[in-house]
């Protein structure tokens, strides 16, 4: 056992910053658009939550599943899916993930593992419980993971899947990302149980609560519940608590929040300066590299924003295409 | 006569359930345990209880609790209060709770929690005693006890019916400085890691362990203290704390002498570092701490853990300092409390008691 101060080698971090930096940047790039008027449709960001998403998907391999929500594209970057796709999704056009068709709430890439965004709250639950028996009844050894926010952990499919996990000792993780609101709802206004432990605990699975504006604590317990999993030890409940930086979805006048909330928030919890003073003040990482990161992950997003502003719109010829699949 | 009454809704919610199948203590669970407490000092007449706000629960069923009672006709609990001011859901809630409990005159203060909680509590209530209940994980300080035990014996004594050299008991403390800024203080143990994260606070690797301070090594408790506690108990009454330098890589060694001398063979003992969670630790050498003699650790960075919780990092550049200081915190000896009461009879109901007031327990020692 040497002394490393991370778990994480040099790269890793490298990496995870990358990642948490290029969905900090899509996300600011879509508030910017949606302004415009240039995003046809909703569009929910990630912005403020990075570090959950990023940190999870490190432990995911190609044949682990996840189960996004409507607020996906954290989830949709952090396991692999392409930038570019996902610009032309959001944007409607034919290069799009799923052709233009799904939109932002409905982004996936099945070849990267990425079940779907969910306009549904709390239908990747069930999803997940599906990808998670697949996977035992395979025996490779894959995981799922439920993505949730607090507010559609109260809808009954997702109780539902808990049971069923449960019942089933299935192969999934149920990660409840709780920003504090559901919609304009504060968590304490609307979740009867009032913890999220303990809501595991009574469908007799183990739950942990972290905080979620710290990679590193996500790292570690989702380092745990996932490898338990993966090993037939059953499923767990992950609460991160976290922050979002804009509204319920782009448009929100947010009179919910107090005066200088987000101001504070992105002051003293944006998780990814959290995570650069953490490996910079170790000496882990040095403060240029990050900023060479800084650099390509916007200039990643721009050229996937002048790749999908010149990309095609699906013709009428594509109405019908791709409705239904064949399993055959 | 008023009591303080904090409650953490957020204490045993870490890791330790999903690796150590530790116990998660439900939100209703510790409403009720506050209603059991308000009922124990209701009954030997403390007159108001000052409870810490939070909004992730206790409070909501607590006061639904009363509610029901009241609508029956049960008036046993003492009157509660709520501190008024802006939840924030982290630990400053709990330290401005205690300052504002100590500024409104306190007799004590009821603590549900962990070893964490009971240090957050300690670091502001100066010589107020505290009451210890258990609600965390590890739970090395606070004592493992019916709750009702420890209302009646708090109560009994903010009322004066037990000697308060009797009552309360001093407890040692570690305080750790670095660079003399404002001291970290911890009341169970200081562990230094060799990692640079706060991570998921807990500790439940012993592969990042390399030294180990307590304020008493006690073997029938759990958690990083137990480390020491199987090596060479000392009592929370003993002047004296344990050290413990850890040998991660340390193979098989012979067992120790009791006694920490350089050159020593490394040990290793199987020790429960979480509930139920046994892991081999390889340990150098391991001493006894005197009160007031600072120590600096040999590791040169890494992060400090404060009763088993990672909280501060140091670097190369910091001056670390860890000082044992005795007499720094003071407790309701629940044990002493029950006793005294029991042997003087305060529990005794005689017909000119009848009928009973909320005072129940109003009767003068009888021998």
């Amino acid at each position: 056992m040497t002394d490393q101060p991370f778990a994480l080698g040099r790269d890793q971090l490298l990496d995870a910053y990358r990642t948490m930096k290029t969905i900090r940047e899509f996300e600011e790039r879509l508030h910017a658009d949606v302004a415009r008027g240039d995003i046809p449709g909703f569009v929910h960001l990630y912005a403020g939550e990075e570090a959950a998403a990023t940190a999870i998907m490190l432990h995911l391999g190609e044949k682990d599943r996840i189960a996004s929500t409507h607020r996906g594209h954290g989830h949709c970057i952090a396991k692999g899916v392409d930038v570019k796709e996902m610009m032309g999704e959001i944007r409607g056009k034919a290069t799009g993930a799923c052709k233009g068709k799904g939109g932002s709430m409905h982004i996936a890439d099945l070849s990267k593992g990425m079940m779907g965004a969910n306009g549904i709250l709390g239908a990747g639950a069930p999803l997940a419980c599906g990808a998670a028996l697949a996977a035992k009844r395979r025996g490779d050894g894959g995981v799922a993971i439920s993505f949730v926010g607090d507010g559609a952990s109260n809808q009954g499919m997702f109780l539902e899947s808990l049971n069923l996990a449960a019942v089933w000792n299935l192969p999934v993780v149920f990660v409840v990302e709780n920003n504090g609101y559901a919609e304009s709802t504060a968590v304490e206004w609307a979740v009867a149980c009032d913890s999220y432990v303990d809501r595991a605990s009574g469908f007799g699975m183990p739950g942990v609560t972290v905080d979620g504006t710290d990679f590193f604590a996500v790292h570690e317990a989702a380092g745990e519940v996932i490898a338990r999993a993966r090993e037939g030890g059953g499923p767990s409940l992950l609460e991160c608590k976290m922050y979002r930086f804009y509204g319920h979805f782009e448009g929100d006048a947010q009179t919910y929040r107090a005066e200088g909330e987000v101001e504070n928030l992105r002051e003293n919890h944006d998780c990814i300066k959290i995570f650069r003073a953490a490996v910079t003040g170790a000496g882990a990482v040095g403060a240029a590299d990050l900023d060479t990161i800084d650099a390509e992950a916007l200039a990643l997003v721009n050229e996937a924003v002048e790749h999908a502003t010149a990309a095609p719109m699906p013709g009428p010829e594509d109405l019908e295409t791709d409705v239904y699949i064949s399993y055959a | 006569m008023r009591v303080g009454l904090v409650a953490n809704p957020f204490s045993a919610r870490d890791i330790r359930r999903v690796i150590a199948n530790a116990a998660s203590l439900q939100v209703t669970d510790r409403a009720n345990i506050v209603l059991r407490v308000l009922a124990c000092l209701g009954a030997c007449g403390v007159s108001e209880v000052l409870a810490m706000p939070e909004r992730a629960g206790i409070r909501a069923h607590v006061e639904r609790g009363i509610e029901r009672a009241r609508n029956t006709g049960d008036e046993r609990f003492a009157a509660l209060r709520h501190l008024e001011f802006p939840v924030t859901g982290t630990v400053e809630d709990t330290r401005r709770a205690v300052r504002a409990m100590v500024a409104e005159g306190v007799a004590a203060i009821v603590v549900l929690g962990g070893d964490g909680t009971h240090r957050a509590v300690a670091m502001d209530c100066g010589p107020t005693p505290i009451a210890c209940v258990s609600t965390g994980t590890n739970n090395a300080f606070p004592d493992h006890r019916e709750p009702t035990v420890t209302g009646l014996a708090t109560g009994l004594a903010v009322t004066g019916r037990i000697p308060p050299g009797i009552a309360y008991a001093p407890n040692k403390r570690l305080v750790v400085s670095i660079n003399g800024a404002e001291p970290h203080p911890a009341l169970v143990d200081v562990a230094l890691v060799a990692e640079r994260v706060v991570g998921a606070r807990a500790l439940w690797r012993p592969e990042s362990l390399r030294e180990l301070y307590v304020t008493f090594a006690d073997p029938s408790v759990i958690g990083l203290s137990a480390i020491a506690g199987f090596l060479d108990p000392v009592g929370r009454r003993e002047p004296e704390g344990v050290m413990v330098e850890l040998e991660p890589s340390a193979r098989d060694g012979s067992a120790g002498d009791g006694a920490a001398s350089a050159g020593s063979p490394p040990v290793r003992v199987d020790v429960p570092i979480a509930p139920g969670w046994l892991r081999t630790i390889g340990v150098r050498s391991w001493g006894r701490l005197p009160p007031g003699s600072p120590r600096t650790p040999r590791l040169r960075a890494g992060m400090i853990a404060l009763d088993g919780e990672r909280e501060v990092g140091f670097g190369e550049d910091d001056e670390v300092r860890i000082v044992l200081e005795p007499d720094a915190v003071r407790t309701v000896d629940v044990e002493a409390c029950m006793d005294y009461a029991a042997r003087n009879g305060l529990f005794r109901v005689d017909e000119a008691d009848e009928p009973r007031t909320a005072a129940a327990f109003a009767g003068t020692p009888r021998t």
